[in-house]
């Protein structure tokens, strides 16, 4: 089936089959390895990407479902050469320690930002409650979330 | 997974029929949000996985939130994260807000739709009790046309509904009757967030101010039998009764006896008997709560 999508701002075109998950199109059709596939179960959010304004979890789409969408993934978000003030933060507050995780906090913190640029640090813990990390025990994620909402 | 060719229908009729030339000789699925399915369609077996998907995601007659002549119609393709932002259901009903708050987190709610979690019809639906509370109905088109029957009807059993290969789910519609009554929806699961529900439960009244009594009361209670079910003899008892604290009280120690709860690894059946007496209670005195404010906003 042809497929044709705007990916972090190129439009990308392919033939795929029906069955392919958006995070395998994204990953080995277009190189763009940041979202990973975390626990393919729709669980864990590592493969969370942006579709139409909404995070999405890329393992729990068909590529074919994305089709005529507006996609931002991990690597769409630093603009010439400047990270994004979520990714400043991760970087800042330590906000990961293995990295797996981080590509999609990262997506999911942008999601919630976007929605809620205010967060309360509950609401900050609910928006990043589909994604899961074994590293930090979170609090660094939310403080991390916290600076690039421009609250300390 | 197994291979699958995917058909794209453009509106309702053009799915029933593709639904309608397919299933006669192809085990066919519907993708709607995909969240349910997509992860059905990884375990399948062989024997289960579909060689047809009737992709209905992109129909637009199926999106609207809107009050009708015949009640609030909600389309089968609604979102979660639609409902819970839809200014005409926060203010109508804020249990249904809260109801869709509580499915899966935040990325499964953008895609998830209300029908697809209707449809799935896993005996802890959470957008399922709230619905049989209100006395909602269904509408459903075939090759023949439409059909319209109760929600509480249309739920089966676990993963059972009673729609057949060759029908679509349109829109959920609140009847009139029941538009602004008073509901609470309470779910207990073991997280906040991606949490199955143990129990979930729905109760909804109206007020009869000159007797301060129950009218046309409902609980709806989840996870506790094969499907969504009313507690009926909780219900016959507070129709028409005074409203007090003893009586919610009593109402939830007789909705005990009207689940059928199973013990499994989430849960013990006893432990969730116990939640059906308290989140009962809870859910009345929930309900009670939103009919004063909704009384003193008057």
């Amino acid at each position: 089936m042809q497929v044709s999508m705007t990916v972090n701002g190129r439009v990308r075109k392919a033939d795929v089959e029906p069955r392919l998950l958006l995070v395998h199109f994204l990953r080995e059709h277009l190189l763009l390895t940041g979202a990973h596939v975390g626990c393919d179960t729709s669980q864990c959010g590592a493969c969370t990407v942006i579709v139409d304004g909404r995070s999405a979890k890329a393992c729990t789409m068909f590529a074919v479902q994305a089709d005529g969408s507006t996609i931002t993934t991990v690597e769409g978000l630093a603009a010439n050469g400047q990270l994004h003030p979520v990714q400043e933060g991760f970087w800042d507050q330590h906000g990961l320690q293995c990295g797996y995780c981080t590509p999609g906090m990262i997506m999911s913190a942008v999601n919630l930002l976007q929605d809620t640029p205010h967060p309360t640090d509950r609401q900050i813990r609910e928006g990043i409650s589909g994604n899961f990390c074994r590293c930090t025990g979170y609090q660094h994620i939310v403080n991390a979330v916290r600076q690039a909402a421009g609250r300390r | 997974m197994r291979a699958f060719d995917v058909f794209t229908a453009k509106d309702s009729r053009h799915a029933v029929a593709l639904l309608a030339e397919h299933a006669a000789t192809s085990k066919v699925k519907v993708l709607a949000g995909g969240t349910d399915l997509l992860a059905d369609l990884k375990f399948a077996s062989a024997s289960h996985a579909p060689d047809v998907v009737v992709d209905i995601s992109r129909i637009e007659d199926l999106r609207s939130i809107a009050v009708t002549g015949d009640g609030l119609s909600i389309g089968a393709l609604v979102t979660h994260t639609e409902i819970m932002r839809s200014p005409l259901i926060r203010d109508m009903f804020p249990a249904m807000v809260n109801a869709a708050h509580t499915i899966g987190a935040v990325q499964t709610r953008n895609l998830g739709t209300l029908g697809g979690n209707l449809v799935t019809a896993v005996p802890s639906v959470d957008s399922g009790p709230t619905l049989v509370a209100l006395d909602a109905l269904v509408t459903v088109l075939g090759p023949a046309g439409r059909r319209q029957m109760p929600l509480a009807e249309f739920f089966v059993g676990p993963r059972k509904t009673a729609l057949k290969p060759d029908e679509l789910l349109l829109e959920i519609l609140i009847p009139t009757t029941s538009l602004g009554k008073p509901t609470c929806f309470l779910k207990f699961g073991l997280r906040k967030g991606q949490a199955l529900a143990l129990v979930n439960v729905a109760a909804s009244f109206w007020v009869d101010r000159a007797r301060n009594a129950f009218v046309a009361p409902r609980i709806a209670l989840g996870a506790v039998a094969p499907k969504v079910v009313h507690a009926s003899t909780a219900e016959a008892y507070l129709e028409g009764r005074a409203i007090a604290p003893e009586a919610m009280v009593e109402a939830g120690r007789l909705a005990v006896g009207d689940a059928k709860p199973i013990s499994d690894f989430r849960a013990s059946a006893e432990y969730r008997r116990d939640l059906v007496a308290v989140l009962t209670r809870r859910a009345l005195e929930g309900a009670y709560e939103l009919a004063k404010a909704k009384q003193s906003e008057k």
